[in-house]
């Protein structure tokens, strides 16, 4: 009886999401026949341009790696209602982190020397995450404005880095020296970009839906997410709990941008990472903060990108058209009304 | 300008006009805080009314016209971000985040739709906000001269909107059941009265004060910058919490914010330190303040 109702409500949240995707997708065909010229062809694009070949498609799966990071981190702080709103940063700084390390050793074993760096990138962004996450902790200071603002200070020391002390003065752009080639990671996808780190990315899914649904910690982490005080009368140390998702998310965020360097990038570019910290934790919603779930959300929000790309170069619109689409989806996707509506409708 | 006042301080009097857009998201998301709602839209909300202000004020030629019409934009936009969270009941963080996502598409796309430019556009022929000028002796009394004297009319419009919101706030039937909406929303529904309301009237606020802040952005640079929001809604945000909720306590961060802001204008050019750095500062003078402010409550709730 129980199963059954669990599988209606799992139904009704299907029908939801798609009810969600169709009135978006409506929403923006309406935009692109009001700004496109040739809406016909900026549609097709819109919509089937990330398949049209092998280039677009491994693209578009090597966008979606950061954002399963980004995402995964978000999901496991607001699962233990720790909010973390310095993603952008934490990313970002991830990246330096790593390639920091890369270049600090020019000349060391690929994958011994890629580990370091990951590992760095680890260390820094857990840590300025981990610092809102003490601040909390030790005098209750807010760690979502915290962190916010942690944030967005690092983001301007990180350019710093990239046009100062690192800066590649040969590349056109802004940018750090490039790393060494032996640290580049796999390409699995020619001619497209995506590379191994895209199945770190499943792995690191499935690893934190390991450790938060069948750890023991895990466990403790999510009963302070429920209710915190009743987690401490339960005998739960709830305080390290302000600070451990803060540093799992902050740790998550950083090798999301590590890996961007070693497995895309090749350097810190500026600005590489920025929006994937927010779209992450829109991702993290639209998952409902289910970490397997994630992985989905992350593809949509890649299609949606690949899909402006392709309609900008083949058609005549910008490609802040995403943005549009993106919001659209925002909008709508934790909207109770609409899923009520599905659900209502099955039981008519 | 009193940069040619020799008594003048500059550096004051150029916080009071930095603050004034922190200042004007803040006391319009203040509305929706009281009312019990995130107002992450801030952000979205002041980019929209700097683009449709200046584009308005350049389109119809009449500087008033275009800065209400760019309001009106605003308030648009709060009040579709409004109806998509209360009347479709969903997650306001997530629709503050989709509010400013279309903002800054949005403008963008448009920007390329009508002057073919994603970069700067220039509007030359936009008049100047009219600035309050007083006589010579009265702007160079030291500080009160800077701070009260000589700048365009949204500054003083902006006093006279904290003012009058402290007033509806505390003292008007509407004030204390925004602030009941709040608190507890059973409250006002027990009263027969619709708490949703109350929410729908604090965001729609936010977009009006928040389109005004936009407006004194784009005028004052008689261009409009892509991002040109810049942060601005966020800080504002944090000012609310930092000013305890309070329209006062939002006055005095606020000029925190643009006396950190206004210093690092002035060490760009008198220090040598990267630009970066001095930029990062009002950031990271903020969460010191927090912190410390977070400090002082801690020990003074044990003591």
């Amino acid at each position: 009886m129980r199963e059954k109702r669990n599988l209606g409500e799992l139904f009704a949240g299907f029908t939801g999401l798609a009810f969600t995707l169709l009135l978006s997708f409506g929403l923006v065909i309406g935009l692109i026949f009001i700004l496109s010229r040739a809406p016909g062809r900026t549609i097709y694009y819109f919509f089937v341009g990330a398949f049209t070949n092998k280039y677009y498609l491994g693209n578009m799966l090597n966008v979606a790696v950061p954002l399963i990071f980004t995402g995964l981190g978000i999901s496991v702080a607001f699962k233990s209602s720790v909010f973390n709103l310095g993603g952008e940063g934490q990313i970002y700084a991830g990246g330096l982190a790593a390639t920091a390390v890369c270049l600090a050793l020019p000349a060391a074993n690929g994958f011994l020397g890629g580990l370091t760096a990951l590992a760095g990138a680890v260390v820094l962004s857990g840590g300025i995450a981990g610092l809102s996450g003490f601040f909390r902790m030790k005098w209750n200071t807010d760690e979502m404005i915290s962190s916010f603002l942690l944030s967005s200070a690092v983001v301007l020391v990180v350019n710093y880095f990239i046009t100062g002390p690192l800066d590649d003065p040969k590349n056109n752009l802004l940018a750090t020296l490039a790393i060494g080639p032996q640290y580049g990671l796999m390409r699995i996808f020619p001619p497209s970009k995506l590379n191994v780190s895209a199945f770190f990315a499943l792995a690191a899914a499935l690893l934190v839906f390991l450790f938060m649904y069948r750890s023991h910690a895990g466990y403790e982490m999510r009963m302070c997410g429920l209710n915190r005080e009743f987690s401490r009368y339960g005998g739960i140390n709830v305080s390290k709990y302000l600070v451990l998702p803060m540093i799992m998310s902050g740790a998550l965020h950083g090798l999301g941008g590590g890996l961007m360097v070693l497995g895309t990038y090749g350097a810190t570019i500026e600005g590489y990472s920025f929006g994937m910290g927010w779209n992450g934790i829109a991702v993290a919603l639209i998952a409902k903060n289910n970490p397997l779930g994630v992985i989905p959300a992350a593809f949509l929000f890649a299609y949606l990108d690949a899909g402006a790309k392709a309609a900008m170069l083949n058609s005549d619109v910008t490609f802040e058209i995403a943005a549009i689409a993106q919001s659209f989806i925002f909008y709508f996707v934790t909207a109770q009304a609409l899923y009520g509506l599905a659900r209502k409708r099955r039981r008519a | 300008m009193t940069g040619n006042s020799p008594f003048s301080i500059p550096l004051i009097h150029n916080a009071v006009d930095i603050m004034t857009p922190f200042l004007l998201a803040g006391i319009g998301g203040l509305f929706t805080e009281l009312a019990g709602m995130l107002n992450i839209a801030l952000e979205g909300l002041i980019l929209t009314g700097a683009f449709f202000s200046i584009v308005f004020a350049a389109a119809t030629g009449n500087l008033l016209l275009g800065i209400l019409l760019g309001i009106l934009c605003a308030m648009a936009l709060a009040w579709m971000f409004g109806a998509v969270t209360l009347y479709m009941r969903a997650n306001v963080f997530i629709t503050g985040l989709a509010t400013n996502l279309f903002a800054s598409g949005f403008t963008i796309v448009l920007a390329f739709q009508l002057f073919k430019t994603k970069g700067v556009i220039q509007f030359p022929g936009i008049p100047k906000l009219p600035a309050l000028v007083v006589p010579p002796f009265l702007q160079r009394i030291p500080v009160v001269g800077d701070v009260l004297f000589g700048h365009n009319v949204i500054v003083y419009v902006t006093w006279a909107i904290v003012l009058l919101s402290a007033l509806v706030i505390y003292r008007t039937p509407f004030g204390l059941r925004l602030r009941g909406t709040g608190l507890k929303a059973e409250t006002i529904v027990s009263l027969g009265l619709n708490p949703r309301r109350y929410q729908m009237a604090g965001i729609l606020i936010s977009g009006l004060t928040c389109g005004l802040a936009g407006a004194m952005l784009t005028i004052e640079l008689a261009a409009f910058v892509p991002e040109i929001s810049s942060g601005r809604g966020w800080i504002a945000l944090v000012a609310i919490y930092l000013g305890n909720k309070t329209p006062w306590g939002i006055f005095i961060a606020s000029f925190v914010f643009g006396m950190a802001e206004s210093f690092s204008n002035y060490a760009q050019g008198a220090i040598k330190v990267p630009v970066d750095f001095i930029l990062a500062l009002p950031y990271v003078i903020t969460v010191v303040a927090m912190i410390l402010y977070s400090i002082f409550r801690h020990f003074r709730a044990r003591g």
